[in-house]
């Protein structure tokens, strides 16, 4: 399965869009109380953590750098040495008096902080997997006319990676943005409550920081959408190349395509170096904006003191200067982180379109609001003037009218495009007609609920696929009140048996990614034995054109006579031994019902039918009787 | 193609083409920095320097708490101490402007050329290589790894660099205190041993994660792949109860990952503030008994706040570097695989492809193991038309995959014009040829481009010429912007036939001196088929041109039919000798009659 180099290149990127953010809150909604503790939890680890400085400036300015202390040193007496001592040993305590505290705050802070985050995590878990299973639910209920237009991979991607990408950034990015706005409002509030006129000179670069980061952005979101642009383009290039390179070989293109590719990389790499520019400019300029913040804390204190002759706590002194330094230091840090939270912000945002533009496809095939019972089918069904056409306009099945009695044996011939296989992809809906109608045991089958309708017709096609797991597994497929006996009972009534309890581990033998450890007539058996097992009243069998060796052939023949029997049953006959024992024999034209009737009367007949016989089943006829049986 | 076999196959190439490295692809790939030594060492030196001028902060403020101190303190020393923060800041500014841009700016010219050297090397490589390996994963190499090796050249080793800062900024500390240094550094064996129990659990954690996410990411790709079989069985409920499983677990995992690292992070902030708390009590004391200045104090508190930066960065670094090593080795794997088609050192540089003549002499071919023609051995005079004809299997494409050289024999020799293929350089080889591939590839540019591949010189008259043997004409005619149509991703979508007829044009613009046709009318009726065979008649006449196909109406005309069966030619002969012989091919054109009788059944 190939990634989609160009996808990147097709969606428009809004940087914020309202209603996308309010559905994507919805997920968070059922947590809404958890998200209160936690932001709760988080006003109060603001406040511990940043009271830090606070107290250093206290030790300081009382204990570290005591002026009464400083005063008696300076006297030099020995009268005063005593006192000298008692001072000492008076700061010693008070220093420690205070270290305590810090380190009991920073206990407090770790274990809230701890106890934050694991709500933060549990919720954000939680959403991604509701999200997960949203997703994933509705890919169940799109039809194949969906599934088979979205490639395998494109969808895998919205289920995983993007529902990740959501999660990162929904809930642990929006507890980050919390987490710095409290900060940011809570030092904030420290510097004023210490000094205003201070607090104002920390505040005076942010217009200035600001306005950096608009032009910053500006420069580089536009940066960024060219580099998205063009590595695009580079990937495309070459994954182009590798998938030609026999026509590039053969043509001897490599230089030429070499010179266009390498033109193509110099422009990607051009505008990267232009990008490294503006990121270059944007980080120094912020850092020295920082530093302008601490040269302008000190140079105040310094003119203030000067002014004065004193120092005074909370005003000008040692411990204000460290006190500001340290809050401008952890008031910037948020600011600066801005500009990250934003570009995760567009990803997460370009994730979720995605994400709800599956979510929001509806599934073309559903169930009426009050479906019928579609129990104990008898088996009798009849198209009515059916017509289908995938594409519209190009009609695949005209005007298809038949009626199958319960028990009877069908078989379905007709060149490739005749439109066998549709007939029976809209017995099961997997689409549904666009004119006419299916009638089952009488009733219209968009009357009945899809999965009843689809568990009474038991359906096997050309390409058997296996999931990866047991043999048993791949039986029951999820019926678990099966009992052993009776998956073992349908392996050996459809000769299935044999082989599995040969196999290491028999039915517990696990079956590879598609059943690639099995060969094609085993699958096939394992197919017959599941559909068995779930005792469908309608048979629909696609059979296998692949040849496979005769003793293989013989059981499958046999198995499927068996699976027939007492069922109504529906045949894309490839086998002459199915066309001789059916009761019916639609021959398909070009999408209409051409003739009908038993072997016998339309080899009489001389027309389609006999010239398909001569094609398809007199060379399987020749080698019949060669084989003896 | 598919298999475990193949898949074996890619492993042992992938080791075979490992060999020549000694397991140490990442050394080889360093090399791609060499002609960026200037930048590198431009980047380091600025690194010392800003990290040099950096250091002075703690001293500058050291000198103004100081002055206050001893009361020393001037407005113009104030002034100056405060220009000179602003000067510092200015400086450690354009120093890391210009080592960003040095640094980072080298990444970027080491992805550009190897960006270059992976497409050169993948052009390189022959088709034997390309079924081994899928686009997605040469594509996802190109894009995932060389991004991982691209951010462990730039930032990675400009994080590595930065890293000077640690003991630069340790040395300033012990300078201001040695004691003071020594108890800082207490909780450090503290930190080394929380840290390596919470990256070995980590890492353990993270691998049961990941594979729980792989599971996860199965269960969804199965389910979509068997879409069929999960709707035919109503099987949707069972699905969905698995998947949740499959969620649940993923889940639960993932919560103990995060209840550990969110242990991890705030428990490693502790010990960090721990040992600021100690420095502060410690230093306060020392202060306090008179034995240091406040003015060192501060100092060196404010390096034990520069030195957090650096030590946070380390961790960062440490992941660049892994990913950035698995992401070169796997480049190094693709790069270092040996093309198996290419010129021999003793390639006839002069050879020279005039006549056309194609000699099979005993070839043999096995594919994995498996013989796909069993000494073949036929001769094709110069300028004869032969058809190939055979059942899906019997090995008519390989005939011709080996006369272009897209794979070697495995025994015996394919001349043309009396030279070993093998001995004629490629370019000379298949300038020789116009080759009309099954599947028509046609790349998204416009149709011109698209004709003229072979030919980028050919005038319009010419390709319109071409296209009008190719019976393509009409459908130009259709085409919005006629020559200049752009087609395939974001234009255009041709129909199965319009790309081989396209595909035809391109072959025969090329004026080959041999023509192949592999297939090439398959996707177009009969009616077209046989006008565009008319017009090709013409240019058939003078050249080699082999045919393959499953067709009878395609072959009935050549000169010469082979009848291939299982890798060996069972019948040749005119379309009537054939017939007459009521073989294979008589039992094939038969078959074909009826077939067509009943396409022509309204």
């Amino acid at each position: 399965m190939s990634a989609d180099y160009h996808m990147d290149d097709e969606s428009p990127r809004r940087a914020y869009d309202a209603r996308l953010m309010r559905r994507l809150l919805g997920y968070v909604r059922p947590y809404r109380r958890w998200l209160v503790a936690a932001t709760l939890l988080l006003i109060v680890v603001s406040v511990i953590s940043n009271i830090a400085p606070l107290l250093i400036m206290w030790s300081v300015d009382h204990y570290i750098n005591n002026p009464d202390r400083t005063g008696l040193r300076a006297a030099d007496d020995a009268a005063v040495s005593d006192a000298l001592a008692g001072q000492v040993a008076a700061d010693m305590a008070g220093l420690l008096r205070i270290v305590a505290l810090l380190a009991g705050f920073m206990i407090l802070e770790a274990a809230l902080r701890y106890v934050q985050m694991i709500i933060v995590a549990l919720v954000g878990q939680r959403t991604l997997m509701t999200m997960r299973l949203d997703i994933f639910d509705h890919l169940q209920r799109l039809s194949l006319r969906f599934l088979d237009r979205n490639p395998v991979g494109r969808l895998m991607t919205r289920v995983t990676n993007d529902v990740e990408k959501i999660q990162e950034t929904v809930v642990s990015g929006m507890v980050q943005v919390v987490n710095d706005l409290l900060t940011i409002v809570v030092v904030l509030g420290f510097m004023i409550a210490i000094n205003w006129r201070l607090a104002v000179i920390v505040v005076a670069p942010v217009p200035i920081v600001f306005a950096t980061s608009l032009i910053f952005r500006k420069y580089a979101q536009r940066s960024f959408l060219e580099v998205r642009r063009k590595i695009a383009h580079l990937n495309a290039c070459l994954q182009e190349n590798i998938s030609g390179m026999r026509v590039v070989q053969m043509f001897r293109r490599e230089d030429a395509n070499y010179a266009e590719y390498r033109r193509r990389n110099a422009d990607h790499r051009n505008e990267w170096l232009r990008q490294i520019r503006n990121f270059a400019i944007y980080f120094p300029v912020v850092e020295f904006l920082g530093m302008l913040a601490t040269a302008l804390i000190l140079a105040y204190c310094g003119w203030v003191i000067l002014a004065t002759g004193r120092e005074v706590s909370g005003t000008a002194s040692v411990g204000t200067i460290f006190a500001f330094v340290f809050l401008a230091e952890k008031f910037f840090s948020p600011i600066r982180a801005l500009a990250d939270r934003y570009n995760l912000l567009l990803e997460a945002m370009a994730s979720s379109e995605r994400v709800f533009r599956l979510l929001d496809t509806p599934p073309d095939i559903e169930d009426k609001p009050n479906p019928k019972p579609c129990e104990a089918l008898r088996g009798d069904v009849e198209f009515r003037e059916v017509w289908f056409a995938y594409e519209p306009g190009q009609w695949v099945l005209k005007n298809i009218s038949m009626r199958i009695a319960p028990g009877e044996r069908i078989a379905i011939v007709g060149h490739t495009g005749a439109g066998k296989t549709t007939l029976i992809n809209l017995l099961n809906r997997f689409y549904d007609v666009q004119q006419g109608a299916i009638l089952l045991d009488g009733v219209d089958i968009r009357d009945y609920p899809q999965v009843a309708l689809r568990r009474k017709i038991g359906m096997v096609l050309q390409d058997v696929f296996l999931f990866s797991g047991t043999i048993e597994e791949n039986i029951r497929l999820g019926d678990d009140a099966m009992p052993m006996d009776h998956v073992r009972a349908c392996a050996r009534h459809v000769n299935a048996a044999a082989f599995i309890e040969k196999l290491p581990g028999g039915y517990g033998y696990h079956v590879g990614e598609r059943g690639c450890n099995l060969s094609t007539g085993q699958r096939q058996l394992l197919a017959f034995a599941r559909t068995l097992a779930h005792d469908p009243s309608i048979l629909v069998l696609d059979e296998a054109t692949s040849s496979i060796d005769t003793e293989t052939e013989a059981l499958i023949q046999d198995a499927i006579a068996k699976l027939m029997a007492g069922r109504t049953s529906i045949v894309i006959a490839h086998r002459l031994s199915t066309v001789q024992h059916a009761d019916l024999i639609i021959v398909m034209h070009h999408g209409e019902v051409r003739e009908s009737g038993t072997h016998q009367e339309l080899l009489a007949k001389g027309g389609i039918y006999r010239t398909l016989y001569e094609l398809q089943y007199r060379d399987a006829a020749g080698q019949d009787a060669a084989t003896p049986e | 193609m598919t298999g475990r076999a193949e898949r074996a196959d890619a492993a042992e190439h992938s080791r075979d083409s490992g060999k020549a490295l000694h397991g140490r692809p990442f050394l080889s790939l360093l090399r791609y920095n060499l002609p960026y030594w200037p930048r590198y060492l431009g980047g380091a030196m600025l690194a010392m320097m800003f990290v040099g001028v950096g250091l002075v902060v703690p001293l500058v403020i050291r000198g103004i708490v100081r002055a206050f101190e001893t009361g020393t303190m001037t407005r113009q020393l104030l002034a100056l101490y405060f220009l000179g923060l602003l000067l510092i800041a200015a400086a450690e500014g354009v120093a890391r402007y210009f080592q960003r841009t040095l640094m980072i700016g080298a990444s970027r010219h080491f992805e550009f050329d190897l960006r270059n050297d992976y497409f050169r090397h993948v052009q390189r490589l022959s088709q034997r290589f390309f079924h081994c390996n899928q686009t997605g994963d040469i594509m996802a190499r190109a894009v995932n790894d060389l991004n991982y090796a691209r951010d462990f050249i730039g930032p990675g080793i400009m994080g590595t660099v930065d890293m000077i800062r640690l003991p630069a900024t340790l040395g300033m500390m012990i300078y201001l205190s040695g004691r003071l240094t020594l108890v800082a550094l207490v909780p450090l064996p503290f930190i080394s041993i929380a840290v390596y129990f919470f990256v070995r659990y980590m890492n353990r954690q993270s691998k049961v994660v990941q594979d729980l996410f792989s599971a996860l990411t199965a269960r969804v790709q199965e389910n979509l792949a068997g879409a069929r079989v999960v709707k035919a069985y109503g099987i949707a409920d069972r699905e969905m109860r698995a998947f949740r499983k499959a969620c649940e677990a993923y889940m639960r995992e993932n919560i103990k990952l995060v209840a550990v690292m969110s242990f991890a992070w705030p428990l490693i902030g502790m010990v960090i503030g721990a040992a600021v708390l100690t420095v502060v009590w410690y230093g306060g004391g020392m202060v306090i008994h008179g034995d240091l200045t406040l003015a060192d104090l501060t100092a060196f508190l404010i390096c034990m706040v520069m030195l957090a930066f650096p030590m946070a960065q380390f961790g960062w670094v440490i992941t660049l570097y892994q990913r950035g090593a698995v992401g070169m080795n796997r480049i190094a794997e693709i790069l270092c695989a040996v093309p198996d088609i290419r010129d021999e050192p003793d390639a006839l540089q002069e050879a020279a492809i005039t006549r056309g003549e194609i000699q099979f002499d005993h070839a043999h071919f096995a594919y994995n193991g498996v013989a796909v023609l069993h000494d073949l051995c036929f001769t094709i005079r110069a300028g004869e038309t032969v058809a190939i004809v055979g059942p899906t299997g019997s090995g008519k494409s390989t005939v011709i995959a080996l006369i272009a050289r897209e794979y070697d024999v495995s025994g015996g020799r394919v001349l043309i014009d009396g030279f070993d293929i093998r001995s004629i350089p490629l370019r000379t080889l298949r300038r020789a040829m116009g080759y009309v591939p099954q599947d028509p590839f046609v790349f998204s540019d416009s149709v011109r481009e698209n004709i003229r591949l072979g030919k980028p010189d050919a005038s319009d008259a010419a390709i319109r010429a071409a296209c009008e043997t190719a019976q393509f004409s009409a459908d130009l005619e259709e085409m919005p912007a006629g020559l200049d149509t752009l087609l395939g991703e974001r234009g255009v979508n041709l129909s199965g036939g319009q790309k081989q007829r396209l595909t035809l044009a391109r072959a025969i613009l090329c004026d080959p001196v041999i023509l192949m046709l592999d297939d090439a009318l398959s996707s177009v009726d009969t009616h077209t088929e046989e006008r565009i065979l008319e017009g090709l008649r013409e240019v058939m006449a003078t050249r080699t041109s082999i045919i393959v196909s499953h067709r009878v109406s395609t072959v009935r005309h050549a000169d010469r039919i082979l009848v291939l069966d299982d890798g060996r030619i069972v019948e040749q002969g005119t379309h009537d000798e054939l017939l007459a012989l009521d073989g294979l091919y008589a039992h094939m054109h038969r078959r074909q009659l009826l077939e067509r009788a009943l396409e022509s059944e309204a």
